[in-house]
């Protein structure tokens, strides 16, 4: 088990001075000074760049952890500010029971394991024991050096035992229901999202003065205790990890791999088999480039609408949530009133991140533009133009499917919250999120079509449309801090956003014929 | 030594790949694997190489001492499209790869010396994997087969993208190899098939069937496996 950690160390290492040394290399100017590859063997400079590397990797690990407890911290002192220390201790305790659940490092994918036990050719059981206790011990030892940093008290180790034994009972429950249903239970989205609201319920108990105690967690330790040796004893008879392991791990290798990136972008806009078969009646009276434009659509449906509709459901919850919220713990209503009338600019960048855009563009580029900008008649400026039209409509109507949501539910919210006298925030604030959703429909097309920024090899050729990308995320981020009141601020987006619509599509209509090629 | 295969069934969904497949591979042959495109070469090897799960069916390794289930560890398997650990040098896996299995190892050979049979020059051994050429990761993924030494070893298109001096030199590797071993070669080459390998498998109807050579020249041998493997559109 030793000899195996000390070899994963080494090669981790290595890797990482390596892709260290690489970024030198490939750096401006520095790149003149190290022409050649005698830099890999050097053993001087391995050292130094070893040595860096491990206090950087500490420090790293370090401050992970902190931020991780000051985040505890930060909730606790909100939800329980006469008695943090409690808050802390119960909040910790419910993340140590959702990261049991749902993040199992044993089954976890990795590159790093791909290598280890498929390359490598390490023995798979002494692998697995050797990440596992290396992952308990250090976590033990950071987590409790941290929370004693925050409560200073021995009564800590009640709750850092418990995240020590706890994943014992979580890998081998993961490891039973892989056996069963050949994915990790991490994979299984809705145990993983039940887990995490529930969990975020948990969370807010203190709220209602419920938070777990000192004597239950002694009592639940005690119980752990011979269920870990049970679990860990089921977990070390398994003999075939290899299999396991390679299973797991060979797709994400792949994957990761530099002949895998492109195909990882590919995959995540691949034709789901759900949307080979077209129903007919879908396709009926339609001719031309509608025709065209309704099987693409209909061809990527489940990605499209998918991830709309998961948008939504997720949306509705938090939504529903806050407003259940609001009405258990009514001194709250004020700040979320405040929040809705004052900084609704927050939403811009809610509806940058829910908006598909990106996603839609790469999937028609990959699984249709890719192909047909070969030929001239695809070229066309007439076909362009109208083939952007539809695309128009209809990544609109999908990324309407949340903003409705959103847009029905905050002036439901703003009235639970305690509501407004200037009864135009009702209406101004749906319209605002329907005019952002449409925006960034619109945005994403125009920049695309303006820019299309895709080679033949399907790799990202122009660097303008990463800076506009970049450009509209700084935009959208740094609203978040502007204060202004809603009604004001949502005229004001609306008339903005018209303005850049008409003038995107103009743009678009006067260029595209132009800009819309193969790099 | 043999590699028994029992009743192999693999489908996806309603389409059914693999169908009640028995077949025995012997040790000290190198055996070609031909099909049409989509037929379901790299399904069969996926299928051995235990990448997927299988409907039905058993792969059993026998030899003097028994009848064994194949493990996993009995399986080289060496595909078109390698996946390298792409920071490491080439001098950097091999070291790291022969310290982690040095117990394993029969015969025990320096970096040098290994190197010299896949003809990586001393300049190459220090540079990334990354920085390698197709060719040139595919080459040290057999390297480190020929290393690991399994009784089975499955090659899919390996040679495909080497330049013709080094299939050559491979050919020769994989020759010396197939005295104690089972080699499974797939390839859409025939000639090379023909010259490489001791007997031609197609597969065809979703199943392995060995094409006999009998007294036939090599033209009507050819002729023969390509009318097999056309039997699949009238079927």
């Amino acid at each position: 088990m030793f000899n195996i950690l000390k070899m994963t160390y080494k090669i981790d290492m290595t890797y990482a001075i390596n892709s260290f040394i690489y970024s030198i290399k490939h750096f401006p100017i520095l790149k003149d000074l190290f022409p050649d590859d005698s830099l890999y063997k050097s053993k001087k400079l391995k050292a130094v760049v070893r040595l860096l590397g491990i206090v950087l990797s500490t420090i790293r690990a370090v401050v992970y952890k902190a931020l991780y407890f000051w985040s505890i911290y930060m909730i606790a002192s909100w939800i329980m500010p006469e008695n943090t220390i409690a808050g802390i201790l119960h909040i910790y305790f419910i993340f140590t029971v959702l990261g049991i659940i749902i993040n199992n490092k044993l089954l976890s994918t990795s590159t790093k394991k791909y290598f280890s036990i498929v390359l490598f050719n390490m023995d798979a059981k002494e692998f697995m024991k050797a990440s596992f206790w290396s992952d308990r011990i250090t976590n033990f030892i950071l987590h409790s050096i941290c929370l004693w940093f925050l409560v200073k008290s021995p009564i800590i180790f009640l709750f850092t035992i418990f995240m020590f034994l706890g994943r014992f009972l979580g890998e081998r429950l993961n490891v039973l229901y892989y056996m069963k249903y050949k994915i990790s239970l991490t994979y299984n989205y809705t145990i993983y999202w039940t887990a995490l609201f529930l969990a975020l319920g948990a969370c807010l108990l203190p709220l209602l003065n419920i938070h777990i105690s000192n004597e239950i967690m002694a009592l639940i330790d005690i119980v752990m205790i011979p269920i870990s040796i049970i679990c860990y004893y089921g977990l070390i008879k398994i003999e075939n990890y290899k299999l396991i392991y390679k299973r797991l791990n060979t797709k994400v290798a792949a994957l990761n791999s530099n002949q895998g990136k492109e195909y990882s972008r590919q995959a995540m806009v691949d034709i789901k088999d759900k949307d080979k078969k077209i129903d007919e009646r879908k396709l009926k009276g339609k001719k031309g480039y509608d025709l065209f434009n309704t099987i693409f659509f209909e061809r990527h449906k489940e990605i499209l609408l998918r991830s709309a509709k998961w948008f939504a459901t997720i949306s509705l919850v938090i939504i529903i949530a806050i407003g259940i919220l609001m009405i258990v713990v009514p001194a709250l209503q004020k700040n979320l009133n405040n929040f809705l009338l004052n900084n609704i600019a927050w939403f811009v960048i809610v509806m940058y991140f829910i908006n598909r855009g990106s996603i839609i563009t790469q999937a028609m580029f990959y699984n249709c533009d890719h192909s047909m900008l070969t030929f001239n008649f695809y070229r066309n400026p007439k076909v362009i133009l109208n083939v952007f039209k539809t695309r128009v409509l209809t990544v609109s109507k999908v990324n309407l499917i949340p903003a409705i949501v959103i847009a029905i539910g905050l002036p439901i919210l703003l009235y639970i919250s305690g509501g407004t006298s200037n009864i135009l925030d009702y209406i101004s604030i749906p319209i605002f999120i329907i005019a952002l959703s449409i925006f960034f429909s619109i945005h994403y097309l125009v920049i695309y079509y303006l820019f299309q920024p895709y080679d033949r090899n399907m790799k990202m050729k122009s660097i303008t449309y990463s800076i506009i990308s970049a450009i509209t995320y700084i935009i959208a981020y740094s609203l978040t801090d502007f204060k202004m009141s809603t009604t004001s601020f949502s005229i004001i987006a609306i008339i903005a956003t018209i303005a850049y619509s008409i003038i995107a599509l103009a743009l678009v209509y006067k260029k595209a014929p132009e800009t819309f090629r193969i790099k | 030594m043999k590699l028994i295969i029992k009743n192999l069934t693999k489908s996806y969904g309603e389409k059914t790949i693999l169908k009640d497949i028995d077949f025995t591979f012997e040790e000290g042959k190198i055996y070609g694997l031909i099909g049409r495109n989509g037929a379901g070469k790299t399904t069969f090897f996926n299928c051995l190489n235990e990448d997927i799960e299988i409907d039905s069916g058993k792969f059993i390794l026998s030899d003097e001492y028994g009848e064994n289930k194949l493990k996993t560890e009995d399986i080289g398997y060496v595909i078109s499209t390698p996946t390298v650990p792409e920071f490491l040098t080439g001098k950097e896996f091999l070291t790291f790869f022969l310290e982690i299995n040095k117990d394993k190892l029969q015969e025990e050979k320096t970096v040098d010396e290994y190197f010299d049979i896949v003809k990586i020059s001393k300049e190459d051994q220090d540079k990334l994997l990354k920085e390698y050429s197709h060719g040139m990761k595919n080459k040290m993924q057999m390297l480190i087969n020929f290393i690991a030494n399994p009784k089975v070893l499955l090659l899919d298109e390996p040679l495909t993208s080497l330049d013709i001096v080094v299939q050559e030199e491979m050919k020769q590797v994989l020759k010396n190899m197939k005295k104690d071993h089972i080699l499974i070669f797939s390839t859409h080459i025939l000639e090379l098939a023909l010259d490489l390998c001791d007997e031609i498998v197609i597969l065809n109807n979703k199943k392995l069937e060995l094409v006999e050579k009998s007294n036939l020249n090599m033209k009507k041998y050819k002729n023969k496996i390509i009318d097999c493997l056309k039997e699949e559109e009238n079927v």
